[in-house]
């Protein structure tokens, strides 16, 4: 056989054999059910915007089981259904997912009423849901359920992480601004109990109501109070527009402005002049740290026209949370709802795997991610366009617990959690 | 009396406040009255008008000419919107209704795959930009400057409908259209006309409160209930019961703001059953549309 030939024939083969590996365990897992998840998010309202985010995030861990051949041999099929922001709407969603489209799974949240809503409904049925991204502190404490797993920091730990040492810098003179739902009602709550704890006081809390636009009548307000501090705990949409008038009025020089939480979707695009006080999040794009690069690279090859152009914490979250979950079931070897919140419960994350910089683990009490919590402030040196954040401190899980959590938390009897496997 | 002293700059915020919700609410008003046409895609043209000026200035415009500019190129989708109308004229209001809730929803799904689902800028020009002090309290200039733009478009919209034999066959237009046709004067041109007035000034009030309010394909939603409110509130049809309305409604708002927060939202909703109960034609109900 001449040399060429014998290549052509080399070729060929490499040509055929490559798809083949694919295509056959794709083949493999096409004879076998979709395993279908059901993808619980935002697409309007005012956790719209981070909905999206979250569902890339979702998206690309489900495509990277898929081109593995899927998961115990079953394609995976992401179902998505817009929950606008409405615990309503999201009943709804979680009834007809579970029920009509037999969602094994249900993955996704940003507003606590939206997650609470949703995970009443899962437990109904035994379906686990991963609460994604939303962070009021009743998610893990007094509406916990056995299905439920809480993905993101709670108020109170971004307060562990940020209230006392405002404090020590700024003063004991607080004013509240928060978001009138669940949320912000609850991590306003814990923010007052530590400055009373730590000898200072609340002059003041201001409710937002959720869609507020206009913000000048609040910025009068706290202008006539005088605070040392302002403790926002404003999210999504509402706290677009807060940061854009306070930059417009210069009040962000004029007192000490603390953020609970900044999720990335809700401060990306509106400009680094936006971006002012110390906020809490669980991830940045720019963090030293071995694997942040290849990912973000990795979200900028698949998503290359999406307006974030480097993922944040809302897309991180929907993306571990999918891909733990996913591990888990292959880990498992079952869709048995109880096998999979029995392998969850306790389970322990490495700090590299997650790409933070302590390891993460699920308290089997509250069913809680325990993470790293950052410190952070706006970055007056960046490197490029989006390096808006400077990360000032990085907190380990330990220092940030919520202690009330167990305590408000009852999770159900396995018992009592219909069992089931799809 | 130090109770009125923090009153008072709250009061005057929310006259400024009210102004804005008037600028909303003035090209609703417009359609409303004249065509009878309730323009559910008010919202999106609102939403729309500020993301064609950011375009402009993308496209190096003037910051001037893009704010004037902007408002004339959203006007033309007025124009088709008002084509694809005509066949719902004189039919059951419900089918002008359906088609501008579905024009609502492609324009803002046009605003989607055109500039992306995230959050815009508009920035003000630096001289317009800023704060200042009133009375000890710090100011945002842009809000004045913003209050300020929505007064002449309201006088402007006033003198034209008053002063001009246009405004006259449009506000004869909106008594009996019937009599307007027979006339003479064509009355399907004149459709046209006030739709695509009604638009631009959608686009301008969108323009003017993208600085304050952000600019994201959904903004329109946060324009087109106080707008309806508005109207409702003010007297359907009624120039000046619109302007009132809106400076009613910006004045409960913002001092609501101020003394019970959480009722700021609420507190416009509450006015309208109040007054509604009470007035069920709203303020200027009594006086048909467009005499001020």
């Amino acid at each position: 056989m001449k040399r060429r030939k014998l290549l052509q024939m080399l070729a060929a083969g490499a040509a055929f054999y490559g798809p083949w590996k694919v295509h056959h365990a794709w083949a493999q897992a096409g004879q076998k059910k979709p395993l279908v998840i059901g993808l619980t998010m935002d697409a309007s309202g005012q956790y719209g915007a981070s909905g999206m985010d979250e569902r890339l995030g979702a998206m690309l861990a489900i495509r990277e089981f898929n081109e593995k051949g899927g998961v115990l041999g079953r394609r995976i099929e992401a179902l998505h259904m817009d929950t606008e922001t409405t615990p309503a709407t999201a009943s709804r969603v979680a009834e007809r997912m579970i029920t009509r489209n037999e969602a094994a799974f249900l993955i996704g949240s940003l507003h606590s009423g939206v997650a609470n809503a949703i995970s009443q409904v899962a437990q109904k049925y035994g379906t686990v849901f991963f609460n994604t991204n939303s962070s009021s502190p009743t998610e893990s404490g007094r509406d916990c359920h056995r299905v439920k797993f809480v993905w993101d920091g709670n108020g109170t730990n971004f307060n562990h992480a940020i209230v006392k040492n405002a404090m020590r810098v700024n003063g004991k003179n607080w004013l509240l601004l928060t978001n009138d739902y669940v949320w912000g009602h609850q991590t306003s709550k814990s923010t007052r109990s530590l400055v009373e704890a730590n000898g200072g006081k609340v002059m003041e809390e201001l409710m937002v109501p959720q869609n507020t636009r206009d913000f000048s009548s609040f910025l009068l307000k706290i202008q006539q109070i005088k605070p040392n501090v302002i403790a926002a705990a404003v999210g999504g949409d509402d706290i677009k527009a807060l940061r854009q008038q306070v930059v417009q009025t210069k009040l962000d020089r004029a007192y000490a402005w603390i953020n609970n939480q900044q999720d990335w979707p809700d401060v990306y695009g509106l400009g680094p002049d936006a971006v002012f006080g110390v906020f809490g999040t669980t991830w940045y794009y720019r963090l030293d740290l071995p694997g942040v690069k290849e990912f973000v690279a990795k979200y900028q090859k698949t998503f290359p026209g999406v307006q974030i152009k480097v993922p944040g914490n809302v897309f991180l979250n929907g993306y571990l949370a999918t891909r733990e979950l996913l591990r888990v079931v292959e880990e498992t070897g079952t869709t048995n709802n109880l096998a999979v919140i029995k392998k969850l419960e306790g389970r322990k994350m490495s700090a590299r795997d997650r790409m933070q910089h302590h390891d993460a683990w699920i308290d089997p009490a509250t069913h809680q991610v325990q993470q790293t919590i950052y410190m952070a402030s706006y970055n007056d040196k960046p490197a490029e366009a989006d390096d808006i954040f400077k990360i000032l401190a990085n907190v380990p899980p330990q220092d940030v617990v919520d202690a009330d959590a167990p305590k408000a938390c009852k999770l159900e009897t396995y018992e009592a959690t219909p069992s089931h496997e799809a | 009396m130090e109770f009125v002293g923090n009153l008072l700059p709250h009061l005057l915020n929310g006259v400024s406040l009210g102004l804005l919700f008037a600028l909303i609410a003035l090209g609703f008003m417009l359609i409303v009255g004249v065509m009878e046409v309730i323009n559910l895609a008010h919202g999106s043209l609102f939403a729309l008008g500020a993301y064609v000026c950011i375009f402009l200035l993308s496209q190096k415009f003037p910051f001037y000419a893009a704010i004037l500019l902007a408002p004339l190129l959203v006007a033309l989708v007025g124009m088709v919107l008002e084509v694809c109308l005509r066949r719902t004229y004189g039919k059951d209001a419900l089918y002008g209704l359906l088609l501008t809730f579905g024009a609502a929803l492609v324009i803002e799904e046009i605003i989607r795959l055109a500039w992306g689902s995230g959050e815009k800028q508009l920035l003000p020009p630096p001289e317009l930009s800023g704060a200042m002090m009133v009375g000890g309290l710090i100011y945002a200039k842009y809000r004045l400057y913003a209050s300020f733009a929505a007064v002449i478009l309201i006088l402007s919209l006033y003198l034209f409908l008053e002063k001009t034999p246009y405004g006259a066959m449009i506000k004869a237009g909106a008594h009996d259209s019937e009599m307007v046709r027979a006339l003479g004067i064509n009355l399907t041109r004149l459709r046209l006309f006030v739709f695509a007035l009604g638009t631009a000034l959608a686009a301008a009030a969108g323009i003017v409160l993208a600085p304050i309010w952000g600019v994201r394909p959904h903004m329109g939603v946060d324009a087109v209930v106080p707008a309806f409110l508005i109207i409702v509130l003010g007297g359907v049809g009624s120039f000046w019961g619109a302007v009132l309305a809106g400076i009613m409604v910006g004045v409960v708002v913002g001092v609501t703001g101020a003394y019970a927060s959480e009722w700021s939202l609420m507190s416009m909703y509450l006015l309208l059953i109040a007054l509604v109960t009470f007035r069920a034609r709203g303020l200027f109900g009594k006086k048909t549309a467009l005499e001020a």
